[in-house]
């Protein structure tokens, strides 16, 4: 895997980890959030693998509930783990966020 | 909710996508099932949730192709990495569950056709005369050889999925199939011939046959019942 895409996923995991710690959430629920702030360039599919491995790494757990509108849905909620994984992640996009766009805006100048 | 229970929903909802989008998502739900050895909850979930993500998208006009991209092989075997392997309790209980299925077909056909032409047409006689240690070796090679069919006939499924020219070569795919099904039928029966006679010989009523047959059903049936009834994620 190259490190952009790398890269990129790591940072897709953190902002499904922090939508999914606000509220219990569906795949398709999810990925609409994903657009609604804007990350309209990752593709609709790519969340499942990504949604996969969260389950496996015991970070995210599913279970099969009736929705509000009626049919049986898969809404994903953090476990224990999940929101440590959360809160590590925060902390290195903040320590990472600021002087990568430092760097950026100097190298505009 | 089991697999089971998750498989029988996803029959009901497949029937409300449009053919287009019906196409796309049954390749993905072949291509993705033909992997046995991957845990069946997890495969069955989250192909329900890939079905379910394409009739809201649906709903909106938005096709299936939009949602996961002009390369649906390449995004199956991404999600098939990620589902986790079967567990191995599960697994055994599963292969045993084919070969005592497999087993009771054999020994109920044969119970009940040895026992119907010589009861009817008084042809062969009424009871199944062989020899123990050449009787378990060809049990043993036929479910090898059955095997190596249900895996080949796996392969090749694989490989025609997502194929666009599909319509055109049905023909070719089935003669394919016919002659590779005559060739193992062919093995089958040849072990069945070829096998020298080893071990005590002893005579039993062919209809017992069937008796066991059946037998052995309910026991696979059981079987079966045990593995659903564990649950593990």
């Amino acid at each position: 895997m190259t490190l952009r895409s790398q890269l990129l996923k790591g940072i897709l995991e953190g902002c499904i980890l922090s939508i999914i710690s606000r509220q219990p959430t569906y795949g398709y629920e999810l990925s609409i959030r994903l657009q609604e702030f804007g990350l309209s360039d990752v593709s609709e599919g790519s969340i499942y693998p990504i949604l996969l491995r969260l389950q496996k790494e015991k970070l995210v757990q599913g279970e099969m509930k009736k929705s509000e509108s009626g049919p049986k849905r898969k809404y994903y909620s953090l476990t224990t783990e999940g929101h440590e994984a959360l809160k590590q992640f925060v902390h290195h996009w903040e320590n990472i966020k600021r002087p990568v766009d430092k760097i950026i805006e100097k190298g505009e100048i | 909710m089991n697999a089971k229970a998750i498989i029988e929903l996803n029959n009901e909802k497949r029937e409300q996508l449009n053919e287009e989008n019906l196409k796309y998502y049954e390749d993905m739900l072949v291509y993705i099932r033909l992997n046995t050895n991957k845990s069946e909850q997890q495969t069955e979930e989250v192909l329900l949730e890939l079905l379910e993500h394409i009739l809201q998208a649906q709903e909106e006009g938005r096709t299936a192709e939009e949602i996961f991209g002009k390369d649906p092989k390449t995004y199956c075997k991404e999600i098939i990495g990620e589902i986790p392997v079967e567990n191995r309790k599960r697994q055994i209980l599963f292969i045993s569950s084919i070969i005592l299925q497999f087993l009771a077909i054999i020994s109920l056909t044969h119970g009940i056709i040895g026992f119907g032409l010589h009861y009817f047409f008084d042809l062969g006689s009424a009871n199944t005369t062989f020899s123990i240690g050449s009787g378990i070796a060809i049990l043993i090679i036929d479910v090898l050889i059955a095997f190596l069919f249900i895996i080949i006939i796996f392969k090749w499924l694989k490989n025609t999925v997502f194929k666009d020219d599909k319509k055109q070569k049905k023909w070719v795919e089935f003669l394919q199939v016919w002659a590779f099904s005559t060739f193992s039928i062919g093995l089958f029966v040849l072990v069945i011939y070829l096998m020298p006679n080893f071990g005590t010989t002893v005579s039993i009523p062919t209809i017992y046959f069937a008796g066991l047959g059946v037998f052995l059903y309910l026991v696979s049936f059981l079987i079966e019942r045990k593995k659903r009834s564990i649950q593990l994620r």
